[in-house]
C-alpha cells in the first residue's frame, strides 16, 4: 500500500515537473515573440494578416511544444517533436507562398522574395525532424536494451 | 547516440536564433532607410531628345547595407506600345551612407508611332516605375506601380487662320496666313514652320516660312507672308505646313484646306 502511494506521489512528482518545463518553456517562447513582434510591428502595419498568421504560428507551435514536454519520457514526445518541425516547414511553405510574398498596398505591388529564407528554414526544419527520428530510435533502442537487461 | 542527437539540437537552435534575429533586423531596419525623390526637371537633351531627370537621394541608417538598388521607368503608349525604358542602377549603398543618384528618361518624338497625334493631341501616356533592392544584400524586395501622366501636345489647336490678301502690284500680291497654337508641352518650343501654297489645280503657287520661339503653357499667334503670282492665285487649295524643331522634325507635311 506504502509502496503504492509512493509511485503515485513520484508520478504525480514527475508530471508536476513536466508541466512546469512545459509552462517555463512556453511562457518563454511567447516572450521571445513579443519581443521580436515589437520589431515586426511596422510590417504588421502595412502587411494586413501579417500579425495574425504569425499568432496563429505561434499558438500551434507552443501547444505542440507543452504537449511535447508533458508527453516527455514516451516515444509520443518524439512524434510530437517530429510534428512540430514538419508543422514549421508546412506553415512557412503556405505561410510564405513558397517563397514569394506579394502585397498591394493603394496602387503599389510589393514583392518580397524569401525564397533564401524559406530554404535555411526549410533545412532548418529538416533538421529538427531528423533529430527527432533518431531520438524516437535511441528511445525505443534504450527501451529494448533495458527490457533485455 | 545522445552526443550526437544533442550536438544536433544544439547546431539546429544556434541556426535558428541566428536566422531569426537576422530576418527581424533586416526587416525592421528597413524603417531608417530613407527614399527622397526630388522635384523631375524636363528638359532637352545634347541630341534633341526630351529628357526627365528625377534627382533620388537614399539615406541607409539601418544596419545592414543596401545591394542592388535599381530604378526602372517604362513609358507606353495608349495601345501599350514601350516608348522608352530608362534604369538607374546603383550596386551598394553602404549603411551609414547618404547617396544621390539622377534618374533619367529620355524620349525621342520622331520614335512615337502615330507621332502626329501626339504633336496635336493631348493625350495620356503610362508610366510604370519600378523599384527594387536587396535588403542586407540577400532579401530582394521590389514595388511597382502604373500611374497615367498626362502628355502635353506641342502643337496643339494648330489653326491657320483666313487669309489675308493686301499689296497688289500688277503680277503678284501679298498673302498673309495667320498660325496660332498653344504649346502644352513641357518644354519650350524653337523651330521654324514652312508652308507651301497650292492652288487647286495643285500646283505650288508659293512658299515663306516663320521661326517661332513658344515657352511651355503659352499660346503662339503669328503669322507667315507669301509672295503670290495674280495669275496663279485660285479662290480655293491647299497649304503644306512642314515643322522643324530641334526636338522634332515631321517628314509627312500636313495638308490643311484654304477656301
Amino acid at each position: 500500500m506504502t509502496e503504492e502511494k509512493k509511485d503515485s506521489k513520484k508520478r504525480l512528482q514527475g508530471f508536476i515537473r513536466k508541466a512546469l518545463k512545459a509552462t517555463i518553456k512556453g511562457v518563454l517562447f511567447y516572450g521571445i515573440y513579443f519581443v521580436l513582434s515589437m520589431f515586426l510591428a511596422p510590417v504588421s502595419e502595412i502587411v494586413p494578416g501579417f500579425q495574425q498568421m504569425i499568432e496563429v504560428f505561434v499558438m500551434v507551435y507552443i501547444v505542440l511544444m507543452i504537449i511535447g514536454e508533458l508527453t516527455a519520457g514516451t516515444i509520443f514526445h518524439h512524434f510530437f517533436n517530429g510534428a512540430k518541425a514538419l508543422f514549421v516547414i508546412l506553415y512557412l511553405i503556405f505561410a510564405l507562398n513558397g517563397g514569394i510574398v506579394g502585397i498591394t498596398i493603394q496602387n503599389v505591388n510589393l514583392i518580397v522574395d524569401l525564397h533564401l529564407f524559406l530554404v535555411v528554414a526549410i533545412l532548418l526544419g529538416l533538421l529538427g525532424f531528423a533529430k527527432s527520428v533518431l531520438q524516437a530510435i535511441n528511445f525505443l533502442n534504450e527501451k529494448t536494451e533495458h527490457v533485455h537487461f | 547516440m545522445r552526443i550526437p542527437i544533442r550536438m544536433i539540437s544544439i547546431a539546429t537552435t544556434f541556426f535558428w536564433i541566428f536566422l531569426i534575429l537576422f530576418l527581424v533586423s533586416a526587416v525592421y531596419s528597413v524603417k531608417d532607410v530613407r527614399f527622397d525623390f526630388g522635384q523631375p526637371q524636363i528638359g532637352l537633351t545634347s541630341d534633341n531628345k526630351i529628357l526627365f531627370s528625377l534627382p533620388i537621394i537614399i539615406d541607409n541608417r539601418g544596419y545592414y547595407n543596401i545591394g542592388c538598388f535599381n530604378v526602372t521607368t517604362e513609358i507606353l503608349d495608349r495601345e501599350g506600345f514601350m516608348i522608352t525604358r530608362a534604369s538607374t542602377f546603383i550596386p551598394v549603398i553602404e549603411k551609414d551612407r547618404q547617396v544621390m543618384a539622377t534618374h533619367n528618361v529620355t524620349i525621342d518624338v520622331n520614335d512615337l508611332r502615330n507621332s502626329q497625334d501626339y504633336l496635336f493631341n493631348d493625350t495620356e501616356l503610362e508610366v510604370r516605375e519600378i523599384v527594387s533592392i536587396k535588403l542586407a544584400e540577400v532579401i530582394p524586395v521590389q514595388a511597382s506601380t502604373n500611374v497615367s501622366t498626362p502628355w502635353g501636345a506641342p502643337l496643339y489647336n494648330f489653326t491657320l487662320g483666313k487669309i489675308e490678301y493686301a499689296g497688289f502690284n500688277g503680277t503678284h500680291m501679298t498673302a498673309t496666313i495667320p498660325i496660332s497654337f498653344e504649346n502644352h508641352a513641357s518644354f519650350d518650343l524653337t523651330g521654324s514652320i514652312q508652308i507651301r501654297m497650292y492652288n487647286s489645280t495643285k500646283t505650288l503657287v508659293s512658299e515663306g516660312q516663320t521661326t517661332i520661339e513658344t515657352p511651355q503653357n503659352t499660346q503662339y499667334h503669328g503669322h507667315v507672308e507669301l509672295n503670290i503670282p495674280i495669275a496663279a492665285a485660285t479662290e480655293n487649295g491647299y497649304f503644306e505646313v512642314y515643322f522643324s524643331f530641334p526636338s522634332f522634325t515631321l517628314e509627312e507635311p500636313l495638308v490643311m484646306p484654304y477656301d
